[in-house]
């Protein structure tokens, strides 16, 4: 990248030295101008937590909301403005713990987004406690004996439910990260990017080391339209850990149903008045 | 002469008590009544009992009646449990042959084989268009309204369906006249004229579409399911775009993205899912979002009565959402004033940033009025987004100003870009941890008090100036209250009222200015608490006296409050 990113912001960034989430910054940075979008054309959407902090670190439209909830917020923005290019940056207590209730149906409702899922396994703005993803066995200052609920498979959730666009990164690969972006926000309806991220403060399991030994791409002759097979990856964990595209299936958006790319944006319509009068001459029949 | 007759419709669920209600209603407003209907119902699709009230008249109405008239029967526990509860005297429609009444002093049993005329119209399901046509001769209504209606209710039904339930309205209504001739119904006859028939669901829906509205997003709850589902049924022709969420935490966010994003937005429910709304709430009032908050009122805590009606949200919502802002609170009184005051919610709520409450409650919800009409001109939608291109850089979401209001820009201005934020922030939306910026924030959220507080009339007032009694509504109780102040004015009482629409931000001066020298001050209220007299208070420092108060679930009537009302006198 020699020309100047104009989705790229100066200041200071309150995420620690060495922190997974600078490099998703970046390649969500340069995902949306190798995408040639322009900054008011975008939406980051985010909710609490360390990566939540990540619309206030780039030149675009935030929306920073409450914990858990940014996929509902997405979801009423872009339904107010189907021209917006809305994504989400949230962590995986964010949006799989307090949120997860919206994870599910924002999957079945598949409005035109784009989730991005920044998983370090573990709860870094509270300093350290199990998140829904953390590995059976962690000890941490909540769990003193070991994490003993099985882990949330979000990708396996999201195969089950039929996501448009299912992928797996890990931050240290940048490019391939914003190539899978530049896809997720390429294909229309709800597309689920998470990307592996290493907690430098609070995960002393979950490290680059471990996930660099561990991480492999996705290579032809792997098909993600198959469903069976996809499912079946979304299962492996351990010793390996595919990244890439897991799943694809397109399908009808939400707003395929309301609106055509063309149309006046929905907050910029108007009321009718003259249905407002029929309305209320309805009321004398 | 004047005339206030009461007919109560009487069954359980799935007898298609709704539907005989409707076209009944439909002919008096039709043909020229005055009309209040209250309806009464249990959480449940089939059995159980329910009944609806209806109250018609030759002049306006505004409350529901105590005892009734003329009861239409539809099975033997509607004779049972409110035969001994009719005025005297008094008729019961019923069938002749499923149920029997007991023919005490001053009841006129009108029996018909109801039935029997339906299975010989064609099917046995057309029992309630006999009932139409036995209402239609009984109260000397004109038939060929009824069969207009009729047709227009079963359009989408087959032909046979039609023919079957006009012949057995004709059927009734023949039989009525050849076996009960002279029968004196206590009901006037008014000039015919088409009168619009209106429920306060229907009344808040239209006003907020009138106002505006672009997003709807729920989860259903009684008794406020009505407004969602009437706007999502139009929304289609108004622009609208709703969504049933998967809970009220979904709806409410929902709504702050569509309005953080300029579309205008509101969502409905009651108690139960206000609570889960909470946070949202909250954040609106940090992040500035403009949202209308429908909470039709039912008896709680927890789960409460689903169907019923109360007046117990009124501290939740003064309170409601952690942390201090701003924020409008407006209970209407009556379906009309659901109507003005929803469009003036949708305004303010865009003009100040903030969350505005409409309370209304099941009574309001449920009850259906007769209007003469309702202006649409009088209360105008009115946009305060800032127009594309006019804004200069850089652009602040948050510029402090002297009206705490800041300029509001949307996503997708050209050359602009901002964040909204749910932490302290800088003027620029970025998490701030100094303490000066909280202070100044702060503030600048509550100097939009000094615009909102002369926002929209204060507390109306009803009565002669000087009374010794002055009754205090607030919401739904309204009604009730006025008709009890005609009641005890011919009574010779020195009695008046004073009802408040706008509850917050509290009418402070305009109500020391009503209440300061009044030696007798009774708040009329559905709740155990007395949370609007307590409120009263608070505000003006003035003592109120003993309240009169309901809260087992059934909406106040003149016959309730009067008897209270001689009972604290004593």
């Amino acid at each position: 990248m020699t020309e100047k990113n104009h989705f790229h912001s100066s200041g200071e960034r309150a995420w620690c030295p060495g922190c997974g989430d600078f490099g998703i910054l970046s390649s969500v940075e340069n995902a949306l101008m190798n995408l040639g979008k322009r900054p008011h054309e975008v939406l980051i959407v985010s909710g609490i937590g360390q990566a939540a902090k990540l619309p206030h670190y780039i030149n675009t439209n935030g929306f920073d909301g409450l914990h858990g909830r940014a996929l509902p917020a997405a979801f009423g923005a872009k339904a107010a403005n189907h021209r917006l290019q809305v994504l989400v940056t949230s962590g995986d207590g964010d949006i799989y713990g307090e949120g997860g209730n919206h994870f599910i149906h924002a999957i079945r409702r598949n409005i035109d987004i784009t989730l991005i899922v920044h998983n370090n396994q573990i709860y870094g703005l509270t300093k350290g406690q199990a998140s829904p993803t953390s590995d059976l066995g962690m000890v941490t200052k909540t769990q003193p004996n070991g994490v003993s609920t099985i882990p949330f498979n979000s990708l396996a959730i999201a195969i089950t439910l039929d996501a448009v666009f299912v992928a797996r990164s890990f931050s240290r690969e940048m490019e391939f990260t914003t190539q899978l972006i530049e896809e997720g926000v390429r294909t229309p309806g709800f597309s689920l990017i998470e990307i592996l991220q290493p907690c430098v403060s609070f995960n002393t399991v979950n490290t680059y080391k471990w996930y660099s030994e561990r991480v492999y791409k996705l290579d032809s002759p792997y098909d993600p339209a198959d469903k069976l097979q996809a499912y079946k990856k979304s299962g492996e964990w351990g010793e390996k850990i595919p990244i890439g595209v897991l799943y694809k299936k397109p399908r009808r958006t939400f707003l395929d149903n309301q609106f055509k790319p063309k149309d006046l944006p929905l907050f910029q319509r108007k009321t009718v008045m003259k249905e407002i009068i029929s309305l209320t001459n309805e009321l004398f029949e | 002469m004047s005339f206030d007759l009461t007919i109560m419709i009487a069954g359980e669920a799935g007898q298609g008590l709704n539907t005989l209600s409707n076209i009944l209603l439909k002919v008096l407003a039709r043909s020229g009544y005055h009309l209040f209907a209250s309806q009464d119902y249990m959480s449940r699709i089939r059995g159980g009992h329910n009944f609806t009230k209806i109250r018609v008249s030759d002049k306006q109405l505004y409350s529901p009646a105590s005892a009734s008239h003329l009861l239409v029967a539809l099975n033997q526990e509607s004779v049972d449990l409110h035969g001994n509860h009719l005025s005297n005297p008094s008729l019961i429609v019923h069938d002749l042959d499923t149920v029997q009444v007991n023919k005490a002093g001053g009841i006129c049993d009108i029996a018909v084989p109801i039935r029997k005329i339906a299975l010989d119209s064609g099917n046995a399901l057309y029992g309630n268009s006999v009932v139409l046509g036995i209402l239609t001769a009984l109260l000397k209504l004109d038939f060929s309204i009824l069969t207009t209606i009729l047709k227009a209710s079963f359009a989408t039904k087959s032909v046979e369906h039609k023919k079957g339930n006009i012949k057995a309205a004709t059927d009734g209504f023949k039989y009525l006249l050849d076996n009960f001739q002279g029968l004196n119904t206590p009901i006037g006859r008014v000039k015919e004229k088409k009168r619009m028939l209106i429920s306060g669901t229907e009344a808040m829906a239209i006003g907020m579409m009138a106002g505006g509205l672009r997003f709807i997003s729920a989860y259903p709850m009684s008794p406020s399911t009505g407004v969602f589902t009437y706007v999502t049924n139009k929304a289609g022709r108004l622009n609208i775009v709703s969504e049933q969420a998967e809970d009220e935490i979904a709806a409410c966010n929902m709504a702050l993205g569509a309005s953080a994003a300029g579309a205008r937005a509101a969502v409905t429910t009651s108690g139960g899912g206000l609570s889960l709304m909470c946070e949202g709430i909250s954040l609106s009032g940090m992040a500035e979002i403009p949202l209308v908050t429908v909470n039709m009122q039912r008896p709680g805590p927890a789960t409460g009565f689903p169907t019923r009606t109360a007046q117990e949200d009124l501290d939740l919502v003064l309170h409601i959402g952690h942390g201090e802002f701003p924020r409008f609170i407006f209970a209407p009184g009556t379906a009309e004033e659901a109507f003005y005051t929803s469009i003036i919610a949708m305004n303010l709520a865009e003009k100040y940033q903030v969350p505005v409450f409409l309370l209304g409650d099941q009574h309001l919800a449920d009850s259906y009025v007769t209007l003469d009409k309702l202006n649409t001109n009088r209360v105008k939608y009115r946009s305060y987004l800032v127009k594309n291109g006019t804004l200069k850089k850089p652009y602040l979401r948050y510029k402090i100003t002297k009206s705490g209001v800041s300029p509001l820009a949307y996503y997708g201005q050209e050359k602009i870009h901002f964040i909204v934020d749910s932490h302290i922030h800088t003027e620029d939306g970025h998490i701030s941890e100094e303490m000066n910026v909280a202070k100044k924030m702060v503030e600048k959220r509550f100097r939009k008090l000094n615009g909102m507080k002369k926002e929209f009339p204060g507390p109306t007032y009803y009565g002669p100036g000087k009374a010794k009694t002055l009754f205090v509504s607030w919401g739904s109780t309204y009604g009730a209250v006025r008709e009890t102040i005609d009641c005890l004015l011919a009574k010779g009482k020195s009695v008046a009222m004073v009802h408040y629409n706008k509850i917050w931000p509290f009418p402070v001066q305009e109500s020391i200015e009503i209440l300061k020298s009044r030696k007798d001050i009774c708040v009329v209220e559905n709740n155990y608490q007395g949370q609007f007299g307590r409120l009263l208070q608070r505000e003006t420092n003035i003592k109120t006296g003993e309240p009169i108060l309901r809260y087992d679930g059934r909406p106040f009537d003149v016959q309730f409050i009067i008897d209270t009302f001689e009972k604290r006198q004593k």
